[in-house]
């Protein structure tokens, strides 16, 4: 019966290719597909059969009803607009049908390639509220009421005791909090600060900020991670200076720049991320003795690294979500 | 802060080091160099002049055609000055320079049709001063052809640097050459004092009371009588210029001199006017108004402190002196003002003014208590030799209790065990010697260290292992490159989210950051918005309560620039009150993680192969159940449509998990639309993910492949236009036994020849068993049973009946 069925096909296939009228269309139709048609007879002795091949054979026979059906639709709309089978040509040079297309923002690709890395370097990855406590955000942070550090970021206030985080260092003071050392994560996640909108800076940005707590943590250490994240991201000759800085949460701190030349343009030092060990005070605020534990931590901004690698000029661009902006990074 | 390389060279030999090197270190150090200003090079294209010839510009009343030569050559030059004239030597800025001024940069030029090959310049153009009043005639004896630097002295190299907050200590030239002092290992050179003072005892012509000891711990003055006002000398104008102060006249510019050396702020008061010659530091009883010599009133409450005389108050303690008490060009007398303030104090006081000055910056950051004499001194001495003043004999020192240095101790071996590396003991003693803190015991293993009161930042023994590292160098620590990790649980918080982006990028949608911050307006249109206390400006007044207004906006910006076939995903934050009032608890407001799904214009465009088509509300519910698929498949959800809308959709379903809503969206109402100015329609769906995330995922199983064939029947029903495709597939499901494996509807069609209110609903059936073949007879038997049924309940025919 396969044999039968094959052989209709083929029929079928120079019958409908010799056609030159709708009236032999017609005739072809009632042919195959008509009810008392060749294939309407296959499956009324299909019906009979008993075999184990019995499925099989159904399939087949399926399979060719839906073919010959398809390919005589085919024609049938030929005809219908004066097209003879025969003229049949392919045009291999059409575009592909198309499927839709999306993209990640560039801040989530470049917050991607940050978490990769750190992942690799066996980092947990923790997430927290964005309105938070002024204690979670300053105070158990070393920054003292009233001192002048606080002015280093703008805050958005909405209540004497709440604000809008300015950094992810409260993720930092609910982990130690909720686990005990030690400790390896980066906390990535939005910050706020209360600036006017500019190229140069916007209300809200980016951050990943990482912890290390330990019994046998160093400065050394800290310098290690960073310089190894920094070749990953920036490939392996990059040149980086370490310098001194001022952090309420850690103590010695640091922030890291590096040099950074952009075709026909002089060469600067561009500050890529700030650090330090975690400030004694600090560990004591939630319940680890300073003298046992020893943590080092670091922070970056997202936003500054993607306008950096893609040579975007005005931070707003991220922002706007401009349909042709963000249909350049469908590909990275 | 501006700080000038020649004025550090007073206090520390810095003639074999590179202006780089210093740069370098002093960043290295923590005292960022943000910029340096070469004056050198900034006037590399400047040079004297000499105008040859003055002759009116043809085409212009107020030019002049100049002929000037710098001794080689002669140059056209056009000058808009009236006081420039043939004979004068002046700056020429050539072609190729750069003015100071205005950063423009000078090019050969037609000027109403004449030609110019240069600039005269003003003081102001060159930014040596504030004088605009025409160009700068320069002194006979300079030499023409010369260039302008080396003429006028202008060689100095400014530093502008990022002090951080807590290096009060730094915010003077002497502070940054101890910094330097300890960095290159030379010695700091503090100018010495020695003052003549004269017979008057300063007891009869002053006098001071402290009455809020807590704020002013300490008040110092000095008196100088016989005073002469007149500018400043050369040298003092321009060191205040160069380091962006404006000088005003010798006794303000000393105060300021002084400041700018010692970082101590002073005051001067002109002692005749202070009522009963008297100083007298305390908090008013009540609110008043004051008028500082910036001549703005500006309103005093009672916690800010006051310094007064014997009846009213002179000046916002640390902050801003008074009109009614500035030294004016008929002071004859002056009563210098060192105190010491308590910093918390300031800061309030200058928040609330929003008046930030010199010397309330560094009140705010705690000025050493112990260097009030000297800056007093110091400047009495320069009032005696730039104002012929007379020094009285005595001082005036209210200091009730002595603030003394502190004392730490350090282990060396937590130095080391703090940096992994260790750095001899020699270096460690020689850093802190030059950083003027004093050792006051060492043994092998720890030192104690006394440190000076102009280090309010160090107070512990980390602090100490700071200072020593940040003049010792971070480059010289060797990166350690190995990790040790424990073998402790990873946790990944962002997976989920992470998958949802990469399932919404795959159905074709563009993420998208908006801004968390909205107008007020548009955060209570959609919740119950929480408000800033400290808004910027109006536009981020208010955080949002949904994602749907960022949504709405940022298609809206999209449709301005003519993109209006848009799929767009965001995953973000909203917050809602919880209460009224104040926010005193995280219990007062409820923060939730959201996925907003948007869709507006063509899902299609005209292609070859098919014709466009706008979204609809099936474009959005398929990707939302392709969304649900990817992250939850065969997990059951249970949706309810909303034909009648609400406030926000002209029609919508909710999606719900064991009674949770977990999501709601549909068509935007045409009102909402309006109000964000879109004219096209927008469907949206509102996720809450912080219940999505909940939901648990049994562990997946294999099922089994079928064996068996599946029997496949159509069947059309003609049923009443208002039934609804979910209410028949659910009939039929119900009524038929378990070989009805799937239903899927597979067309619609209403028509004329149908009938009126009729549709066409054509269903595909799947049977199969998984035991066995199933027969036609048999599947037969149960399909046209159901299609009695179904035709039954529904008032329903069989299309082709």
């Amino acid at each position: 019966m396969l044999e039968q069925i094959k052989k209709t096909l083929t029929d079928f296939d120079t019958e409908i290719l010799e056609l030159n009228s709708s009236d032999e269309l017609e005739t072809i139709r009632i042919k195959y597909l008509g009810r008392k048609g060749i294939l309407s007879q296959l499956f009324d002795d299909f019906r009979k059969l008993t075999g184990n091949d019995k499925p099989i054979i159904g399939k087949t026979l399926n399979q060719a009803k839906i073919d010959i059906t398809n390919k005589f639709n085919q024609v049938f709309e030929k005809f219908k607009s004066g097209t003879k089978a025969s003229d049949f040509y392919i045009d291999l040079s059409l575009p592909g049908r198309k499927s839709l297309v999306g993209s990640k923002h560039i801040i989530t690709q470049t917050l991607d390639e940050v978490k990769n890395i750190f992942k690799g370097l066996g980092f947990s990855i923790y997430e927290g509220p964005e309105l938070e406590s002024d204690y979670n955000n300053f105070e158990a942070l070393n920054f003292p009421d009233d001192h002048p550090a606080r002015d280093m970021q703008d805050t958005f206030f909405v209540s004497e005791k709440f604000l809008m985080r300015t950094h992810t260092s409260p993720v930092q003071i609910r982990l130690m909090k909720e686990k005990k050392p030690p400790l390896r994560a980066i906390m990535p996640g939005k910050v706020y600060r209360n600036e006017a909108l500019s190229a140069k800076s916007y209300c809200l940005f980016h951050q990943v900020e990482g912890l290390l707590v330990d019994t046998d943590v160093t400065f050394a250490e800290l310098k290690g991670t960073l310089v190894s994240f920094a070749q990953q991201l920036y490939g392996k000759d990059v040149k980086y200076r370490f310098r001194a800085s001022f952090f309420p949460f850690t103590e010695p701190s640091a922030e890291v720049d590096i040099w950074w030349e952009q075709q026909g343009k002089e060469g600067r030092w561009l500050e890529i991320l700030g650090c330090g060990m975690v400030d004694p005070n600090v560990l004591l605020n939630v319940g680890i003795d300073p003298e046992k534990y020893i943590g080092y931590a670091f922070g970056m901004g997202v936003e500054r690294m993607a306008l950096l690698k893609y040579g975007i000029d005005d931070i707003r661009l991220l922002f706007d979500n401009d349909i042709r902006f963000l249909k350049q990074f469908i590909s990275v | 802060m501006k700080i000038s390389l020649n004025w550090l060279k007073e206090y520390i030999d810095l003639s074999d080091i590179t202006t780089e090197e210093i740069s370098d270190k002093l960043t290295a150090a923590g005292l960022e160099i943000e910029e340096i200003i070469d004056q050198r090079k900034v006037f590399q294209n400047f040079v004297v002049g000499y105008v040859k010839e003055k002759q009116q510009h043809p085409n212009a009343d107020k030019l002049s055609l100049c002929k000037v030569t710098d001794g080689q050559n002669i140059y056209n030059v056009i000058c808009g000055a009236p006081n420039v004239d043939a004979g004068q030597k002046i700056p020429l800025a050539k072609i190729g320079a750069t003015i100071p001024e205005n950063n423009f940069k000078i090019s050969k030029a037609k000027i109403r049709g004449e030609v110019s090959e240069g600039m005269i310049c003003s003081e102001r153009e060159l930014g040596i001063s504030d004088n605009h009043a025409g160009i700068m005639v320069l002194n006979e004896n300079v030499k023409v052809g010369n260039s302008l630097s080396d003429e006028l002295g202008l060689d100095d190299v400014i530093f502008d640097i990022n002090v951080t907050p807590n290096r009060s200590d730094a915010l003077s030239h002497i502070g940054i050459a101890r910094d330097l002092s300890a960095i290159f290992n030379k010695p700091l050179k503090i100018p010495e004092i020695k003052l003549k003072e004269s017979e008057r005892d300063i007891n009869e012509l002053a006098s001071v009371e402290i009455l809020n000891s807590h704020d002013c711990p300490r008040y110092f003055a000095k008196v100088v009588t016989d005073v002469k006002i007149k500018e400043s000398p050369e040298w003092l104008k321009k060191k205040l210029f160069n380091i962006g102060l404006r000088p005003i006249n010798n006794i303000v510019d000393i105060t300021n001199f002084v400041l700018y050396e010692t970082g101590q702020p002073l005051h001067a008061f002109d002692l005749d006017l202070l009522t009963d010659k008297k100083i007298i530091v305390r908090n008013e009883k009540s609110k008043i108004k004051f008028t500082t010599l910036d001549n703005k009133e500006r309103e005093i409450i009672i916690t800010d402190l006051m310094i007064c005389d014997g009846k009213r108050p002179v000046a916002i303690a640390g902050v801003m002196g008074g009109q009614n008490s500035e030294v004016t060009n008929n002071t004859k007398n002056v009563l210098i003002e060192s105190a010491h303030f308590n910093s918390s104090a300031i800061r309030k006081t200058s928040k609330r003014l929003g008046l930030s000055t010199d010397a309330s910056y560094r009140f705010e950051r705690t000025v050493d208590p112990n260097i009030p004499p000297y800056a007093a001194e110091r400047a009495a001495q320069l009032m005696i030799e730039l104002a012929d003043g007379k020094v009285v004999k005595g001082l005036i020192d209210i200091y009730p209790e002595k603030i003394q240095p502190k004392k730490v101790s350090l282990r060396f071996n937590r130095v080391t065990r703090i940096l992994g590396f260790e750095i001899p003991k020699e270096s460690v003693l020689l850093i802190l010697k030059n950083l003027q803190f004093s050792i006051l015991k060492s043994d092998d293993s720890k030192i104690e260290v006394q440190i000076p009161t102009f280090r309010p930042d160090i107070e512990r023994e980390i602090d100490l292992i700071e200072e020593i590292v940040r003049i010792y160098g971070y480059d010289r620590i060797p990166p350690v490159q190995k990790i040790s990790i424990t073998l402790e649980e990873r946790i990944y918080q962002d997976t989920f989210n992470d998958r949802l982006r990469d399932i919404l990028v795959s159905l074709g949608f563009f993420e998208i950051f908006s801004n968390s911050m909205q107008k007020e307006e548009n955060a209570n249109k959609f919740g119950k918005a929480i408000n800033v206390l400290n808004p910027k400006s109006y536009e981020m007044a208010s955080i949002r309560t949904s994602l749907i207004p960022g949504m709405l906006m940022t298609i809206k910006k999209n449709l301005n620039v003519q993109e209006k076939n848009l799929r767009f995903f965001e995953i973000g934050q909203i917050f809602n009150r919880g209460k009224d009032g104040e926010i005193k608890d995280f219990s007062d407001f409820i923060e939730e993680s959201k996925l907003l799904l948007g869709i507006t214009g063509k899902a299609t465009e005209s292609e070859w192969y098919e014709k466009d088509r706008q979204f609809d509300f099936y474009d959005l519910k398929e990707s939302v159940e392709q969304t649900f698929e990817f992250l939850f498949q065969g997990v059951q959800f249970v949706d309810l449509y909303h034909k009648e809308g609400n406030n926000f959709f002209e029609y919508y379903f909710e999606r719900e998990f064991k009674g949770n809503k977990v999501g709601i969206g549909g068509k935007i109402r045409q009102d909402v639309l309006e109000y964000f100015n879109i004219t096209q329609d927008v469907f949206v769906f509102d996720v809450n993910l912080d219940i999505l995330k909940q939901i648990q995922l049994s562990n997946k199983r294999y099922n089994e492949l079928l064996k068996y064939p599946k029997v496949v029947r159509d069947f059309a029903l003609i049923i009443d236009k208002k039934i609804d495709n979910s209410d028949v597939m659910k009939f039929i499901f119900k009524n038929s036994i378990n070989i009805l494996k799937n239903i899927k509807l597979f067309d619609i069609f209403e028509s004329v020849s149908l009938g009126k209110d009729v549709k066409s609903l054509a269903y595909q059936l799947e049977f199969w068993d998984n035991e066995k073949t199933l027969t036609e007879e048999e599947v037969d038997k149960y399909f046209w049973d159901i299609i009695e049924k179904t035709k039954n309940e529904f008032n329903a025919k069989l299309r082709g009946e």
